[in-house]
């Protein structure tokens, strides 16, 4: 199911806006041409298109005549890589150490782009001047690698337009720089990766799952609701009866929950471990924990339900592919948490939603104290549904459970209470396993933003959580962690504290690495490849979606940046344009302060740089979220990444 | 600030013999004191003497020197006012038209000269000798592995430490190396706050952070103070309050300032005033937005029309080196003040007055809506 950010106000609504528009010129059809057979989606887009006289070009999908050796749109080049072997690269490259005479430049700029016609030619030289002079600049050589290879060749058969000998040379230059990251190894100048090399990434055979592994797969579930609804103890409860935590470890909670007079946190204690969480009764930070249902590998992820922790709820629920939303049935709670102003419901239910998650099954907890009541349960979901409507939730990706998680009924099982046999639907169990999973990004390079660093210190190692966002890592591969820049290898990949060889897009893991210091991997930080890095930059231009806020935003707001696990100080530096929610067109320029329910698009200025990429590369790192005053004021995505100021 | 002499005619050139404090009174100077004034004071300068033998002999000198200003810098970190300008008193050392740099520092008394003494001048002289409570308040504002601690002045804000930690979540068998690493990131503070904050200066100390870190800090500084004996804590344990923000931010130094228990203490002082305007002003923009501009281009039209009732404007913009710009900003201060509204001139030091400046600098509230201020480009 093709995930959809939907930011519509009306209950009615349809039309989806403009994040739509994204997805669906960009995933949709990229996807459909990942999925057939690994070879390069690049070659087989080529080899329809060059039958029909019009060529596709794989980034904007805009169909390019045939004598045009550049996207008109977007300007990738059409052949990027066609070189015989690997020599030839030494000896192309090394020629090109000196500083290339304007004259080079320009030759090779005429030659390699075909068409004179269109405007575009001096953006295919500009990509080329671009490019050997930071080659020259850097003066590095690049070793190809087998894969290197492979993709020259796959390219090179549906080679009809290249001919000049030069073009390869400016081709391999891009790979030169792209390599750059992994020789330099140290902490440097982040070098900018092109966004056209994403299509020329080629996932290993490892990468893409196949159906020899363990038949089960990975589900990230994320549960959030009102502080004290119960989601740590419905946790627990589940954790319990699917036999993760043994009876003796139950008894132990007990016994010391109730010395410390909290006897009704038992299951809580699961997963708050820390003695602060315990000693208060709430949940601070993420606890994940995992299990097995019917159907999938269950990561259960307990957010924090007060207004203080919703920074750790967002650096939570960004791993998320699916939401339990816990409230509390009883008179008067569920009210507080639907209250516009104090309320959780609603800030966490928006949150989950602009994360581009779309199922979510509603717990309607603590029946009992209602007396299972269906009157209740009607009212609560009357109300609720409409909220939840109006985030741009499905109804019909809504799912509605009654239960009680004290006294165990409808978790796993069908209720066994009487006054809950009213209710005919699915336990919370079932209702999990007829969750559909997520499209999976497995061909593109590995992107994993790091959730937690732990640092033994005994073995001197450095351990980074995270779920992998897209491709996949395997022991002993090397990776490159951002935003130091430097090179590691995974020494050792663990899953729900077992150990494994390949995890995947979608996977929850704790990766060992080594050869990195333990200052130098950050929470917030991402892992990638080392031929793909991220992007990072301290400077972005966002499109935005202001919620209900009391005191506008203007040019100036200091606001918290919140994206992915990363969370910084910032500043609002230009308010670009404002947009017009249906349409997406510009309503008008440079306005003096936005007000609620907006959109626009702004500039905004960091304290710190940050791993981002834009929203239509990658969507996990390309979504923000702004707070300001312990609210969540906007929603975002990242339309550009402006160069980092120095 | 200690006012020794005072000669001056209103609107007219003028002399006053000073004596400055504190940091904020150095503040005060930097405000007052502009190109073309000249200021006269105690100084050490390095002058070569022709020794009998023939060789130069460097001898630091200490000397009254009266120097024409070029330019005026204000160090934040050191707090020291530099001035540099051209030697004007005749000197056995120093040659008249002789560049130097000037150093006030505290205690030592300077004289400034001014050709022009306006209103806003001797309004700043006249705040900076009120002996009126000062602000002074330590603040301690973190987050979870992140802490600043503020001293907030009477005209001037400044980060005394930035305490930096990355603390690990809490999973499982890493429950040990959580604990750990926040009780070293609680000793840092600890240590910094030791040695920025001194009781007998600030009125008192604000430990404010969202959840419950402030609790924990305070929990770990009592604890420490009573294992190490430091009397300085245990004496002004009861001058220690705990304030709720949303964040470890600098920019939550608003919310502090605007807590009920911190704003009782600093009710009357430059900076609660300053906070307060501000909110006034958002409070504006959001109901009514044709009652309130920003940017000087809006502010100039407003001002046409006499629909300004109140004026905010950082000093940063007195500060120009342009005497015309200084000039028309003065005039506007005036004729706002003279048409019955107010005008609160923000000190770009303060967290109220940064953010003010990065919202152009200047604001104002109306007194009747504007709409079509919106059409004008900023």
């Amino acid at each position: 199911m093709p995930r959809k950010v939907d930011y519509g106000f009306r209950y009615e609504d349809d039309n989806y806006d403009v994040y739509e528009d994204y997805d669906y010129d960009y995933a949709d059809d990229y996807d459909y041409e990942e999925e057939e057979n690994g070879i390069a989606p690049v070659t087989k887009a080529k080899q329809e298109a060059s039958r029909t006289g019009v060529w596709r070009c794989p980034i904007c999908t805009y169909d390019n005549e045939n004598s045009m050796s550049a996207c008109d749109i977007c300007g990738v080049l059409r052949n990027p890589l066609v070189k015989v072997n690997n020599k030839g690269d030494t000896a192309a490259a090394a020629f090109k150490f000196d500083a290339p005479s304007p004259d080079d430049l320009v030759s090779n700029g005429l030659r390699s782009v075909k068409s004179k016609s269109k405007g575009e030619d001096s953006r295919g030289r500009g990509t080329n001047f671009l490019v050997e002079s930071e080659l020259a600049a850097n003066g590095l050589v690049s070793s190809s690698t087998s894969v290197t290879r492979e993709r020259h060749n796959g390219v090179e058969e549906n080679d009809s337009t290249s001919g000049s000998g030069n073009k390869p040379e400016t081709f391999n230059t891009r790979m030169d720089t792209e390599s750059l990251p992994s020789k330099s190894g140290k902490a440097r100048s982040i070098i900018e990766r092109k966004t056209e090399s994403i299509s020329q990434y080629i996932p290993e055979k490892w990468m893409t799952p196949n159906n020899k592994d363990d038949g089960l797969s990975q589900l990230n579930l994320a549960i959030v609701g009102h502080v004290d609804s119960g989601k740590s103890t419905l946790s627990g409860r589940m954790l319990h009866l699917l036999g993760r935590i043994s009876q003796k470890e139950m008894h132990k909670y007990e016994k010391e929950a109730k010395q410390q007079g909290k006897g009704s946190f038992a299951f809580a204690w699961a997963l708050d471990e820390s003695a602060e969480e315990r000693e208060r009764g709430i949940t601070m930070t993420v606890g994940v924990a995992f299990f097995t249902s019917r159907k999938y590998h269950v990561v259960l992820l307990d957010s924090p339900g007060h207004r203080d922790f919703v920074p750790n709820m967002i650096s939570g629920a960004t791993q998320a592919d699916a939401a339990i939303l816990v409230v509390d049935a009883s008179m008067g709670s569920f009210e507080a948490g639907i209250d516009a102003i104090g309320g959780q419901t609603r800030e966490h239910a928006q949150l989950i939603r602009s994360f581009g998650v779309d199922q979510i099954i509603i717990v309607v907890n603590k029946m009992d104290v209602v007396e299972y009541s269906k009157e209740r349960f009607d009212v609560i979901k009357q109300k609720l549904g409409t909220f939840l409507r109006s985030c741009g939730f499905k109804d019909s990706s809504i799912l509605w459970i009654p239960a009680s998680a004290m006294e165990n009924q409808n978790l796993v099982a069908n209720p066994s209470e009487a006054r809950l046999s009213w209710f005919k639907g699915p336990s919370l169990l079932d209702a999990i396993d007829s969750l559909q999973l997520p499209e999976r990004d497995y061909s593109k390079p590995l992107l994993m933003p790091i959730c937690d660093v732990i640092k033994s210190q005994s073995q001197g190692q450095v351990t980074a959580c995270g779920k992998l966002e897209s491709g996949a890592i395997r022991t002993g591969s090397k990776v490159l962690v951002m935003p130091s820049g430097i090179t590691a290898t995974a020494r050792s990949l663990e899953r729900d504290s077992q150990l494994c060889n390949i995890a995947r897009a979608g996977d929850n893991v704790t990766v060992n690495l080594q050869g990195i210091e333990g200052n130098q991997v950050t929470a917030g930080g991402v892992i990638c490849h080392p031929d793909y890095p991220v992007q990072v930059t301290n400077r972005l231009q966002l499109k935005i979606l202001v919620l209900d806020i009391s005191t506008p935003i203007v040019m100036g707001s200091q606001l918290e940046f919140h994206i992915h696990h990363a969370k910084e100080a910032a500043r609002i530096v230009k308010i670009l344009s404002l947009l017009d929610p249906k349409t997406g067109n510009t309503t008008k320029k440079s306005p003096r302060c936005l007000l609620a329910k907006q959109n626009a698009i702004v500039e905004v200025v960091l304290q710190g740089p940050v791993c981002v990429e834009e929203y239509s590369s990658c969507r996990a790192l390309g979504r923000v979220f702004l707070r300001s005053s312990g609210r969540t004021i906007a929603l975002g995505i990242v339309t550009q990444v402006i160069k980092r100021e120095e | 600030m200690k006012i020794v002499r005072r000669d001056i005619e209103p609107d007219g050139p003028g002399s006053v013999k000073m004596v400055p404090e504190e940091a904020d009174d150095l503040w005060v100077a930097y405000n007052l004191i502009a190109a073309g004034d000249t200021v006269m004071a105690v100084t050490v300068r390095k002058v070569l003497r022709e020794a009998a033998s023939g060789g130069r002999d460097a001898e630091r000198v200490k000397l009254k020197l009266e120097i024409k200003v070029e330019t005026v810098e204000y160090d934040k970190e050191g707090s020291v006012l530099r001035i540099r300008g051209k030697n004007i008193l005749e000197n056995e050392h120093v040659k008249i038209g002789a560049f130097h740099t000037l150093e006030l520092d505290l205690h030592r008394p300077f004289v400034l000269r001014k050709v022009l003494w306006d209103s806003l001048s001797l309004d700043t002289l006249h705040q900076a000798s009120d002996i009126k409570a000062s602000a002074d308040l330590a603040v301690v504002l973190m987050q979870e592995g992140l802490a600043h601690i503020l001293l907030v002045g009477k005209s001037v804000t400044t980060t005394r430490s930035r305490v930096e930690t990355s603390i690990p979540r809490k999973h499982g068998p890493s429950i040990a190396g959580y604990d750990k690493a926040l009780n070293k990131f609680f000793d840092n503070v600890l240590q910094a706050f030791l040695k920025h904050v001194d009781f007998n200066v600030v009125r008192c100390a604000v430990i404010a952070s969202p959840g419950f870190t402030k609790d924990q800090f305070h929990r770990h500084l009592l604890l420490e103070a009573e294992r190490r004996q430091l009397r300085a804590i245990i004496e002004n344990k009861s001058r220690i309050i705990l304030v709720h923000t949303t964040s470890g931010y600098k920019h939550s130094l608003r919310e502090v300032l605007d807590a009920p228990n911190v704003m009782n203490i600093i009710k009357n002082t430059k900076a609660a005033e300053e906070v307060r305007a501000l909110k006034d002003f958002f409070a504006m923009l959001s109901n009514e937005p044709a009652r309130a501009c920003y940017g000087p281009k809006h502010v100039e039209v407003a001002h046409e029309q006499m629909a300004i009732q109140t004026l905010l404007i950082t000093d940063e913009l007195f500060r120009s080196s342009d005497v015309a710009t200084r000039q028309k900003y003065v005039n506007l201060v005036d004729s706002v003040k003279a048409s019955g509204g107010t005008a609160h001139i923000f000190s770009s030091m303060h967290v109220s007055g940064e953010q003010l400046a990065q919202l152009t600098g200047i604001a104002a509230i109306l007194r009747f809506p504007l709409p079509d201020l919106d059409d004008i480009e900023m």
